[in-house]
C-alpha cells in the first residue's frame, strides 16, 4: 500500500472517538498561528530514514524501542530474520502506526515525543519503556521534532 | 582452593555443633555451597538492559548483571548457585552464575516470555509464554534444556510453583484463566476462569505445607480475589482502600491497579501494591484485617521479602528505585536507585564467594 494511502487512513482514524490522531492543535491555543501540517503531509521518507533508526538504537542502560513495541502499542513490525532494519512494506506499516502517536506541528502534544522524554525535561510522568532522553536538546529528540513539524527529505 | 574451602566448611560444621548434625546428611559439596550463602534481593529493570543485585544487610547495590535486554521475571536457584531471568529481547531464559553475575547459558523458549518460577528442589523452571495460544515452558535445570511446552488457555503473564512444589500455577491476562499444572506429569490438572485478566498471584499454606489459597490480582480491579485451592473456586474478594482526597493515578497503569503481593515468612502479614495510589497496603493474616498503607512512589510493581522477613522490597517503576519498608515499623527505611523501570524482583540466599 502506498504511503499516502496509509497516511490518509490514519487521517480518517482521527474521526474515530478515542483515537488521538491529527487533532487540530492550534484550535484551543489560538487560531492566529500558522496552520499545522496535516497528518497526511508528514513525510514518509523522513520517517523511514531518520526516525526509524531511533527505534533500533541501543542506548546504554535502556532497552531498544523495538523490543517492547514489536509486541506493544504503537506497534513496530518485527524485523525479518537476519535483517538490521525494516523493508519497504514493514516501514510503511510502521509509518501508519506511528502517525497515530503524533500531533502534526505540535511536538509537545505528541506522545512519541513526550512519553520517552524525562519528566524534568517536560516529558510525561511515566513511560513503561523508560526515559530515553533527558533534554529537549538531544539530537534524536530534535529529529522527532523536525518530523512532527513537517520536515521533508 | 577447593580442598581448603572444604576444610573450612567441615570446620564450620563442627564448630556449629547442632547445626553440623542437622546438615550431616548433606554432601561435602552441599556444605561448601551452604557456607557461602548470603541474602540478596535481585531487581530486574523492565525497560533496561541490566539487573541490580542488592545486599539487604546494607541496602546497597552490590552487583549488576548486564547484557539482558528487557529482563522480565527472576527466580533464584534454591541452592543459591544461579539466578534465572526471562529475557524478552531474545525470548530465552538466561542462567546467571551467582558468583560472577555473568550469563552462562541462554535457553530458547517456545515464544515471548513473561514471568518464571523454579521448583523448591531446583530441578525445573516453569516459564510463562506471553503470546497466543498460550503455554508454560518447562526447563530442566540439570541439562538446561527446554523439555516441554504445556499448552494452556491464553498468553501467560505470570507462573508460580506452589510452595510445596506440587503445582505450577499460570495466569492469563488475555483469557482470564488460571491453569494449575501438576509438576509430576507436567499436564494441566484444573483451570478456573476469572472475571478479568489474571495478574500476580501468591499462595497461603495449610499446616501440612500444602496449598490453601491463591490470592489473585485481576485486571481493572483494585483488590484481591481469594481462590480456595481445594474446592478450586473463588471464595471472596476484598478491595484495597481508597485514599480520601487523593485522585486515582490512571496514566500508565496498564490495566493493573494492583500489581504485586508478598507474605512475610511467618505468614502473619500480607502486603499488596496499589498503582492507583502509589502505596503498599498491609493486612494481618489469616483474618485480612487492614493495618495501614505506606506511600512508596509512583507505579509500585512488585514485592519481595528476603528470608529473614525483616523488610519488604518494593520496585517503584515510576522512580527507577527499589524502596525498602520495615516490616515491624511499616515505614520506608531506604530508597535504592536502580535501572530503567524496575518491575519484578526476587530474593533468597545466593552463593557470593
Amino acid at each position: 500500500m502506498m504511503p499516502w494511502v496509509l497516511a490518509l487512513l490514519a487521517g480518517m482514524a482521527s474521526l474515530v472517538p478515542g483515537v488521538p490522531v491529527a487533532q487540530a492543535p492550534g484550535g484551543a491555543r489560538g487560531g492566529q498561528q500558522a496552520a499545522p501540517p496535516a497528518a497526511s503531509s508528514l513525510d514518509y521518507e523522513f520517517f523511514k530514514t531518520r526516525v526509524q533508526p531511533i527505534f533500533l538504537k541501543k542506548r546504554p542502560g535502556n532497552a531498544r524501542c523495538i523490543v517492547c513495541h514489536e509486541t506493544g502499542s504503537p506497534r513496530l513490525q518485527s524485523l525479518s530474520p537476519g535483517a538490521t532494519t525494516w523493508d519497504e512494506d514493514q516501514s510503511q506499516k510502521n509509518f501508519a502506526a506511528w502517525l497515530r502517536s503524533v500531533v502534526p506541528g505540535d511536538p509537545m502534544a505528541s506522545r512519541l515525543l513526550k512519553h520517552p522524554l524525562a519528566a524534568e525535561a517536560g516529558g510525561d510522568p511515566f513511560h513503561a519503556g523508560g526515559k530515553h532522553w533527558t533534554s529537549q536538546n538531544d539530537p534524536e529528540w530534535q529529529t522527532l521534532v523536525a518530523w512532527v513539524k513537517g520536515a521533508k527529505l | 582452593m577447593k580442598t581448603s574451602l572444604g576444610l573450612c566448611a567441615v570446620a564450620a560444621t563442627v564448630l556449629t555443633g547442632l547445626t553440623g548434625l542437622l546438615v550431616g546428611g548433606l554432601t561435602l559439596g552441599a556444605q561448601q555451597r551452604t557456607a557461602g550463602l548470603k541474602a540478596r534481593v535481585v531487581q530486574t529493570n523492565a525497560a533496561g538492559d541490566n539487573v541490580h543485585v542488592i545486599d539487604p544487610a546494607t541496602n546497597k547495590v552490590v552487583g549488576v548483571i548486564n547484557d539482558i535486554e528487557v529482563p522480565h521475571g527472576v527466580a533464584l536457584a534454591p541452592d543459591g548457585s544461579r539466578i534465572y531471568i526471562t529475557d524478552e529481547a531474545l525470548s530465552t531464559v538466561d542462567a546467571v552464575d551467582a558468583r560472577t553475575l555473568m550469563v552462562t547459558k541462554r535457553v530458547k523458549l517456545s515464544g515471548h516470555p513473561n514471568n518464571l518460577s523454579v521448583t523448591p528442589d531446583g530441578r525445573k523452571i516453569y516459564v510463562g509464554i506471553a503470546q497466543a495460544p498460550g503455554a508454560v515452558d518447562v526447563i530442566d535445570t540439570t541439562t538446561m534444556t527446554n523439555i516441554k511446552s504445556v499448552p494452556v488457555q491464553g498468553a501467560v503473564h505470570n507462573v508460580y510453583v506452589t510452595p510445596d512444589g506440587k503445582y505450577a500455577v499460570s495466569g492469563s491476562v488475555a483469557s482470564s484463566v488460571i491453569s494449575v499444572i501438576d509438576t509430576k506429569t507436567d499436564t494441566v490438572a484444573w483451570t478456573l476462569k476469572e472475571s478479568s485478566g489474571v495478574r500476580p498471584m501468591i499462595f497461603t499454606r495449610n499446616p501440612d505445607g500444602s496449598t490453601k489459597e491463591i490470592f489473585v490480582q485481576l485486571s481493572n480491579y483494585h483488590g484481591i480475589a481469594v481462590v480456595d485451592f481445594s474446592t478450586q473456586k473463588e471464595v471472596k474478594r476484598f478491595e484495597l482502600p481508597d485514599i480520601p482526597g487523593r485522585e486515582r493515578e490512571m496514566d500508565g497503569i496498564q490495566g493493573s491497579p494492583a500489581h504485586g503481593m508478598a507474605i512475610t515468612p511467618d505468614n502473619k502479614i500480607f502486603w499488596s501494591t496499589s498503582k492507583y495510589y502509589d502505596y503498599v497496603a498491609a493486612y494481618s493474616l489469616p483474618d485480612f484485617t487492614f493495618i495501614k498503607t505506606v506511600d512508596v512512589g509512583p507505579h509500585p510493581e512488585w514485592l519481595t521479602i528476603p528470608p529473614d522477613g525483616k523488610s519488604l522490597y518494593v520496585s517503584v517503576a515510576g522512580k527507577n528505585t527499589t524502596v525498602v519498608v520495615d516490616n515491624k515499623t511499616m515505614a520506608v527505611v531506604a530508597t535504592i536507585p536502580v535501572g530503567q523501570v524496575p518491575k519484578r524482583n526476587g530474593s533468597g540466599m545466593l552463593q557470593t564467594q
